[in-house]
């Protein structure tokens, strides 16, 4: 198999994440007590370039097949709450976790790694008795947001990229008011 | 200062960065980027052990060392080159700022924490079919609905979370 392609792009991932800081337990734990806004600074960024080079790479004919998330409401709602309340408590996720122990923190190259694997065993263990039903509750299937109201890709990406600089051009303004 | 050395990059200029490795990743790649997905690919290793009829593990999940993992292999080789560079490499065992202020100075109970914590997001990750790499930000990307549900789901789950932790400060 390709090794160069995903180490080159895990390489990038684990640099951007340590430089923005996001290897940090107080930057993400503060994103949920509403005082450090850098992770969804970092994600909201990665999001909106990433979907206006995806529409870009489309359109030029040179972007292949990748799969999509499927949409089962209730359950990702469920695994965002789980994943939250994991992420509070660790001030990691699994992608930072590898970043934090490449800039040699025991705390996630032992216990973070660790729990990720039990965590990954577990709900493989799990699957078979939650998973099918929970599928199949509320289950969009793998759409976009595009195809799901009928609209252009392009109309989407515009409106996402309107609301995440509102968002930006708020925080920004708040944060200076309060220095 | 030469940015390669710089410690600390604006999140704004960083995420936009991750945005071009996260289209190229799936339009060039074919791949979502992914934190959770190393795990689960690795996790047969023990699960076909475990439990050797299982469903998930025989065609649900592959097992071996698959694009994940070696993204992951990346992300560490990429920190430790991030923080080498800008002389911020150090091995230590506990979170720099504010954890001790809350937590105390215990180590295991940090170490406990941390086990807990992270096994809570893998298996959340499993639930929700992503993480915040592969579901809230290469699902965004695609503008997927999912990705929009998971980042409030998320949300709602760490700010009573946090606010059960940090309530007494």
């Amino acid at each position: 198999m390709d090794v160069l392609k995903p180490v080159l792009i895990g390489f990038c991932f684990g640099w951007l994440l340590q430089r923005a800081g996001l290897s940090r337990y107080d930057r993400i734990v503060n994103i949920f007590r509403l005082r450090d806004f850098a992770v969804m600074q970092f994600m909201l960024s990665a999001l909106v370039v990433g979907a206006l080079l995806l529409q870009v790479l489309a359109a030029l004919g040179l972007a292949g097949d990748y799969p999509l998330p499927v949409t089962y409401v209730w359950g990702v709602l469920l695994g965002g709450v789980v994943f939250g309340a994991g992420m509070a408590l660790s001030g990691f996720c699994p992608g930072t976790v590898a970043a934090g122990a490449g800039e040699g923190r025991i705390d996630y190259l032992i216990p973070g790694f660790l729990g990720l694997y039990a965590g990954a065993v577990l709900f493989g263990w799990l699957y078979p008795f939650v998973m099918p039903r929970l599928v199949a509750l509320g289950n969009w299937g793998p759409v976009t947001i595009a195809e799901a109201l009928g609209v252009r890709p392009w109309l989407v990406t515009a409106i996402a990229w309107e609301l995440v600089l509102i968002g930006f051009y708020w925080l920004e303004r708040g944060g200076r008011r309060r220095a | 200062m030469n940015p390669l050395r710089r410690p600390a990059w604006s999140p704004y200029v960083a995420g936009a960065l991750l945005g071009i490795v996260v289209a190229c990743s799936m339009a060039l790649g074919g791949h979502r980027l992914s934190g959770a997905g190393a795990w689960q690919h690795l996790s047969g290793y023990l699960g076909r052990v475990v439990t050797p009829d299982s469903l998930y593990w025989r065609g649900i999940v592959p097992t071996g060392i698959t694009w994940d993992v070696w993204v992951i292999v990346g992300g560490l080789l990429g920190a430790f080159a991030a923080s080498s560079l800008a002389g911020t490499f150090r091995i230590r065992t506990m979170p720099d700022r504010q954890w001790i202020d809350v937590f105390g100075p215990s180590r295991t109970k940090r170490f406990v924490l941390a086990f807990v914590g992270s096994m809570l997001t893998e298996i959340a990750g499993g639930i929700a079919g992503g993480c915040t790499a592969s579901l809230a930000v290469s699902g965004g990307a695609a503008l997927v609905p999912a990705a929009f549900l998971f980042m409030a789901g998320m949300f709602a789950g760490g700010i009573p979370t946090a606010w059960l932790i940090y309530r007494r400060r």
